[in-house]
C-alpha cells in the first residue's frame, strides 16, 4: 500500500494528521478532545476510527479513536504512522488493580502486561511492551500542572472486559483470578485493553507511544476534564521538549 | 530481617540504600574506588560487597555473578538488609547494526529470555526499569558527553547461545528470535536485567541498568561506564533529597 494513498481503515492520507496524535478508545470522545485544540476540523470517520486535526502552540496535532481492543488499535497505529504520525498518547479510562486506588486518579503508563493476542503477531511474548520515557515524563509534568493525583506504573492490557469484571462465570475462572492476583503482586496499577500492542508496535516502527488513564475504583467516576486537559498539556510538553532538542515538530 | 543473609553474607547496616550491581566479582573493588571511604564488607560465593559514601550518603556495590538465578538471590537478600535502589552495571553485546564498541546502553526494559523471572511472574508481565533510574542515567551520560542509546535489553540465559548459535541444538530458534529482537528495536544483550526488573517491581524498589556495548571496533576502558553509573547514583541521591 502506497503511503500517500488513503489508508484502508482509518481513511486518512498524508497531510491529514499531525505528528502528534491522541488515541482514545471511544469514537465519541474525539470531539470533546478536539474541542481543546485550536481550529479543529473533522477529517474522517470510518468504522470505529474517528479523526480530528487542529493545532496546539502552532503545531499540527490530531486525535484518532482506536475502538476497543488491541486488534483495532494496532491497525490505527500502523496506518497513522504510514501517513506521518510519530508520537502517540493513549488516553482513556481504566480499571484499578492496587487496593488503595481511588476513582479519578490518573495512571501514567510505564509499560504494559501483554495479556492479549494481537502483540503476539508482532513479537515473541518475552519482549517487553514499554512506553517511551520522554512521553512518560511529559505526561508526568502535565499531570502535575493540572494538580492531578497520579501514579506511574504498569498496566494490564487485556482482551476481555467481562473476563476482568465477571471472571467467576468464565470457563477459565481460576486462571483469570490467579493472574489478576499476580498483577497486583507485581505492582501493576491499571487495567485497560490497548496499551501493550501500541507499545510493542511503536517499538518496531521506531515511533513513540505512551498512555494516561483515569482509573475507576470503588467510588463513582468524576468528570473526565482533568484527564483530557492532562493529555492536551502532555502534547504541549512533548512538543516543547522536541523543539528544545531540535526535533522537527511539523 | 537483621540476620546475616544466607548467600550474600550481609546484615542490616552493612549496605546503603543505593547499590551498584556488576556481574563480575572482580569489578566490585574497581567500582568501590569511586566511593569515599570504601570498605570491603563481605565475600561469599560470587557475591562481593563494598560499602562507602557518595555526597555523604552510604552506597554499596555488590556483584551478582553471571545470570538471573544468582542475580535474583542478590537482589532479594539486599532488599532484606535495607537496599532500595539498584543500578546494574556491566558489559553487553549489541543488537542494532552500526553500534560502536564503547557506546552505552541505558536500559528501559528487558526481554525475558530467561528462566528465573518465570518463577516470579507470568511471561506477559513487562520487565521495566524504574523511570527515575533511567532519567538519572541519561542525565549522567549526557553530562559526561558520552555516546549512549536508551532502549530495551535482551536478558538471556546462554552466553554461547548468543555468540555461537550455530553450535546449539536450537540454532534456528535462536537465530529467528535474535532477528525479532533487532526488528523490535532492542539495543543490547546481557544476562541479568529482566529478572532484576521483575523482582524490583514485586518488592517495590527501583532498578535500572547501564551497559557498555561490544559493537564495531575494540572495547576500551570501562571507566566511562563506571563514572556514569556513579554520577547517576549522585543524581538519584539529589533527586530523593529534593522530593
Amino acid at each position: 500500500m502506497l503511503n500517500d494513498e488513503k489508508q484502508y481503515h482509518i481513511q486518512l492520507k498524508k497531510g491529514d494528521v499531525g505528528k502528534y496524535v491522541l488515541l482514545p478508545g471511544d469514537p465519541g470522545r474525539c470531539e470533546p478532545i478536539a474541542a481543546l485544540f485550536d481550529n479543529p476540523v473533522h477529517v474522517a470517520s470510518n468504522r470505529e476510527y474517528n479523526t480530528y486535526t487542529g493545532y496546539l502552540d502552532g503545531v499540527k496535532v490530531s486525535v484518532t479513536s482506536t475502538g476497543i481492543g488491541c486488534p483495532s488499535a494496532a491497525i490505527a497505529l500502523e496506518e497513522l504512522v504510514r501517513v506521518g504520525a510519530d508520537t502517540f498518547i493513549r488516553v482513556g479510562t481504566s480499571g484499578h488493580i492496587q487496593p488503595d486506588s481511588v476513582s479519578g486518579e490518573l495512571a501514567i503508563i510505564s509499560a504494559a502486561i501483554r495479556d492479549e493476542g494481537t502483540s503476539k503477531h508482532y513479537m515473541p511474548i518475552e519482549f517487553p511492551a514499554i512506553a517511551d520515557i520522554d512521553l512518560v515524563m511529559a505526561i508526568k509534568r502535565a499531570a502535575e500542572k493540572n494538580k492531578a493525583r497520579y501514579r506511574i506504573g504498569i498496566t494490564q492490557s487485556k482482551d476481555s472486559f467481562y473476563g476482568q469484571h465477571e471472571p467467576e462465570r468464565m470457563g477459565v475462572a481460576a486462571d483469570l483470578l490467579n493472574r489478576w492476583k499476580a498483577w497486583e503482586i507485581g505492582g501493576a496499577i491499571c487495567s485497560e485493553m490497548e496499551a501493550s500492542a501500541l507499545f510493542v508496535i511503536a517499538s518496531m516502527l521506531r515511533v513513540r507511544a505512551g498512555g494516561v488513564m483515569m482509573v475507576h475504583a470503588k467510588e463513582p467516576m468524576p468528570p473526565l476534564d482533568i484527564l483530557l486537559n492532562t493529555s492536551i498539556d502532555a502534547l504541549r510538553e512533548i512538543i516543547a521538549f522536541d523543539k528544545e532538542n531540535g526535533r522537527a515538530v511539523n | 530481617m537483621s540476620q546475616l543473609q544466607h548467600h550474600i553474607h550481609l546484615k542490616e547496616g552493612d549496605v546503603g540504600e543505593f547499590v551498584l550491581m556488576p556481574g563480575d566479582p572482580g569489578r566490585a573493588e574497581v567500582i568501590a574506588r569511586h566511593f569515599d571511604n570504601a570498605v570491603h564488607v563481605a565475600t561469599n560465593r560470587e557475591y562481593v560487597t563494598y560499602t562507602g559514601f557518595l555526597d555523604g550518603v552510604k552506597v554499596s556495590v555488590t556483584s551478582t555473578g553471571i545470570g538471573c538465578p544468582s542475580s535474583a538471590i542478590a537482589m532479594e537478600e539486599l532488599v532484606r538488609v535495607g537496599a532500595k535502589t539498584f543500578i546494574r552495571v556491566g558489559t553487553s553485546g549489541s543488537i542494532q547494526p552500526g553500534t560502536q564498541s564503547g557506546e552505552l546502553a541505558i536500559v528501559t526494559g528487558a526481554i525475558r529470555d530467561e528462566g528465573t523471572s518465570l518463577h516470579y511472574m507470568p511471561a506477559d508481565f513487562p520487565a521495566v526499569a524504574h523511570y527515575e533510574v533511567v532519567q538519572a542515567l541519561r542525565k549522567a551520560a549526557t553530562a559526561k558527553g558520552l555516546a549512549h542509546r536508551v532502549g530495551i535489553s535482551q536478558s538471556k540465559d546462554s552466553f554461547y547461545g548468543e555468540v555461537e548459535p550455530e553450535h546449539s541444538g536450537v540454532t534456528q530458534r535462536l537465530l529467528d528470535r535474535w532477528k525479532a529482537w533487532e526488528i523490535g528495536g532492542a539495543i543490547c544483550s546481557e544476562m541479568e536485567a529482566s529478572t532484576l526488573f521483575i523482582v524490583a517491581s514485586m518488592l517495590r524498589v527501583r532498578a535500572g541498568g547501564i551497559m557498555v556495548m561490544h559493537g564495531e571496533g575494540e572495547l576500551g576502558s570501562l571507566e566511562p561506564l563506571i563514572e556514569t553509573a556513579v554520577l547517576a547514583v549522585r543524581e538519584l541521591i539529589k533527586g530523593d533529597q529534593n522530593a
